[in-house]
């Protein structure tokens, strides 16, 4: 496909071709969130969710997905976006995502949708948002929409080591 | 059951018909090519394995012609007698001749008789003609009847067999919840179908199970070779008795314990036994017996190490702790020799005086006791000074399914394996005493540690537990006694569900870190629930221990 763009392009647009990229778009607090689509492996019900003592408390706990058993994170928590008061939905939806060598749910409050734009859209996030206490940069940039508005992109590979996951509360790292 | 020969029987018929396949393969390549070498250094090895399997199974007429085609084919790989003329008939009918003798073996007939044949072969060893009898004609009708066969063994890689056994531990999962939705809709056709289903997916998975199962004999079976160099090397003399080689166990299980195993027995000619001169200074026999064997209880299969040698020095190993700082001297004083003993398979805990090529590196029981943690096994051992030490291995015959109590912490269910549990108790408040923070009840005559599981489980920090106190008891106490490396443990639980047998999941990554949970599994209901790691409570208890 590349190929026969960068044949057919004249060589004085090669510079932008039209690179989209598809996100999964969510919200979080007040805020949309997005992942690149092949992240994503897929959307559903969040299904019944089993407390998982010595986690951290934005790790949800535990679900049967599909036979496959993963971790649900609450990333309004993680994050620490959620509005005082403003308790989690009776039905919430799964985004589950793959990390590096394994599948995480995400915990999000309305159904996901799909959205699709062009590479340049997302610029680089400033220094000064990325959580100074992480080591890993989770924010791949922000998208900036026509119409207003802006998408938080998010690289869940990054996001989702399992230091990060495991971050536990204070000093009460258990082996 | 079947028995060990009827087992090896049929091993050594599926070798058989694999080497005569390849016989006929490579003979027919080197009837168009003379000069294939491969083809005839392959079939040199051929009768050279078939010729010693032949004669280890006791069929020596079969043994005898492969011994003397392999002498045939000797001289013709070192250019004495070429592959030609009346030398191909001969070797042909040879193979023919091992192959009916294969057959017979396997229909559990009389081999057929080869002295004309062996008398051939002996001529052109020699350099002579063969005598060939004139019914060729004969013989060409009866080779175009010659059926052909396939063998009745089927080998099959074990990660196929893993693969089956996943699935049928999902199916497994499918029928319990399935079974449990009839119950509760009380459908008397679903429930019948459930059932039925219930008996199927029972018989599945044993016949899985049942298809991974293999003799303990395979493992130990390489054991005296080990004990012979490690003897050698540390001149001792060791005489090593094997038995229960039969005791029927899962490969894998097999395959993990091989290391902690060949651990054992490296220690035990090693640590355990005494060289002669002490031996016979202590008045003991010259020889040092080390006993290997497998035996079945109940569930489980027990595989035991037994030395008859200088026994662990309990005293040494309380001294080496306090050195080690593992724990404080006055505590040390206070400890029963298990308990001692139990510091042992401390990561590093070495017990070698001097550091030998066997042993005395460091690289201690620790290993063992990794390997059985992962299994849910356990590790008993047995000692007398100046007697001998036994090293017993509890494991499960299989990896598939446990059997667990389900017990109830907060409204939510945990599976504590069978393995780890030694009872329950239902204590009233006056059989709970508190001793230094923490609640004690006597059990057995042993005083056993209570903690509620409550705690364990959902404090957070790595501080101590809170002191226990009597005001925290109110009504009658669920207890589950848990049993791990001979430390009893009572885990105060809400409720007890039932028994049930489970099929575990590991815990994905990155919640694989937690070494509190051995797993998961899925109930009938679709609830998921945690497996609770008894090994690993039983550590956090200790180190949490006000």
């Amino acid at each position: 496909m590349a190929e026969i763009e960068l044949a057919t392009t004249p060589k004085t647009e090669r510079a932008k071709p039209a690179e989209l990229v598809q996100l999964i778009v969510f919200r979080l607090g007040d805020e949309d969130y997005g992942i690149r689509i092949e992240q994503v492996k897929e959307v559903t019900v969040t299904p019944e969710v089993a407390r998982m003592p010595k986690t951290p408390p934005f790790i949800k706990g535990i679900a049967n997905l599909r036979g496959d058993i993963i971790a649900i994170l609450d990333l309004e928590e993680r994050f620490r976006l959620r509005p005082a008061g403003r308790p989690l939905p009776e039905r919430s939806y799964t985004v589950a995502v793959e990390a590096a060598d394994y599948t995480l749910g995400l915990m999000v409050r309305e159904v996901p949708r799909p959205f699709t734009l062009p590479l340049s859209q997302i610029e680089p996030a400033p220094e000064f948002v990325q959580d100074a206490g992480t080591r890993d940069k989770y924010l791949e940039g922000i998208a900036k929409l026509p119409e207003g508005g802006i998408i938080i992109v998010l690289d869940m590979r990054k996001l989702l080591t399992p230091s990060e996951v495991l971050r536990l509360p204070g000093k009460g790292a258990s082996s | 059951m079947k028995t060990r020969d009827q087992e090896y029987r049929e091993l050594f018929m599926a070798e058989a018909l694999e080497y005569y396949d390849s016989m006929s393969r490579h003979l027919s390549e080197l009837e168009r090519n003379p000069d294939a070498g491969p083809a005839l250094n392959e079939l040199f090895r051929l009768m050279h394995n078939l010729k010693a399997n032949a004669r280890a199974m006791g069929f020596n007429d079969l043994g005898e012609v492969a011994h003397h085609l392999e002498t045939l084919f000797g001289l013709i790989r070192d250019q004495e007698r070429t592959f030609s003329g009346s030398l191909i008939k001969v070797v042909f009918s040879g193979v023919d001749a091992l192959g009916n003798m294969i057959r017979a073996v396997g229909a559990g007939q009389p081999l057929p008789d080869a002295t004309a044949l062996l008398d051939n072969l002996d001529r052109l060893v020699r350099g002579e003609e063969p005598i060939l009898e004139a019914e060729d004609a004969g013989e060409s009708e009866e080779e175009s009847s010659k059926k052909m066969e396939l063998s009745d063994l089927v080998y099959i890689q074990v990660k196929k067999l893993d693969n089956l056994l996943n699935l049928v531990g999902e199916l497994v999962i499918d029928r319990d919840r399935i079974m449990t939705l009839a119950q509760e809709l009380d459908n008397p056709a679903l429930l019948a179908t459930a059932q039925h289903l219930f008996r199927i997916s029972d018989d599945l998975q044993y016949s899985v199970m049942d298809a991974r199962l293999v003799g303990v004999g395979v493992l130990l079976n390489k054991f005296p070779r080990v004990v012979r160099d490690v003897a050698a090397a540390e001149h001792k003399e060791v005489e090593l008795t094997m038995s229960g080689q039969d005791v029927q166990i899962d490969r894998n299980i097999l395959q993990i314990i091989t290391d902690a195993l060949l651990h054992l027995v490296r220690n035990a000619v090693s640590h355990g036994l005494e060289t002669t001169e002490q031996r016979l200074k202590a008045g003991k026999a010259a020889v040092g017996q080390l006993t290997l064997s497998a035996l079945t209880e109940r569930d489980d299969v027990l595989i035991q190490v037994r030395d008859d040698g200088r026994g662990i020095d309990t005293e040494a190993v309380r001294r080496k702790a306090v050195d080690r700082g593992l724990v404080s001297a006055n505590t040390a004083a206070t400890l029963n020799e298990q308990a001692v003993w139990a510091y042992l398979f401390e990561p590093g805990f070495s017990m070698a005086q001097q550091v030998t090529d066997i042993s005395g590196r460091g690289v201690g029981l620790d290993v063992v006791k990794l390997a059985l943690d992962s299994l849910g096994g356990q590790l008993r051992v047995e000692s007398e000074l100046g007697v001998g030490t036994t090293f017993t291995l509890v494991l499960p015959t299989s990896i598939a399914v446990k059997g667990a109590l389900l017990v109830e912490v907060e409204e939510r269910p945990y599976a504590v394996p069978l393995l780890h549990t030694d009872t329950v108790l239902s204590l009233h408040p006056g059989q709970i005493s508190v001793v230094g923070g923490v609640f004690i009840t006597y059990f057995q005559e042993q005083s056993v540690p209570l903690v509620p599981l409550r705690q364990l489980l959902y404090d957070e920090g790595d501080g101590p537990l809170p002191l226990a106190t009597r005001d925290d008891i109110t009504g009658p106490q669920q207890v589950l006694v848990v049993n791990y490396n001979n430390r009893r443990l009572g885990l105060v639980v809400d409720r007890f569900i039932r028994q049930q047998n489970i099929v575990i999941k590991p815990l994905s990554k990155p919640l694989d870190t937690i070494d509190l949970f051995g797993g998961v599994t899925l109930l009938g209901s679709g609830q998921v629930c945690l497996v609770l790691d008894v090994p690993a409570l039983t550590r956090l208890f200790l180190n949490k221990r006000p």
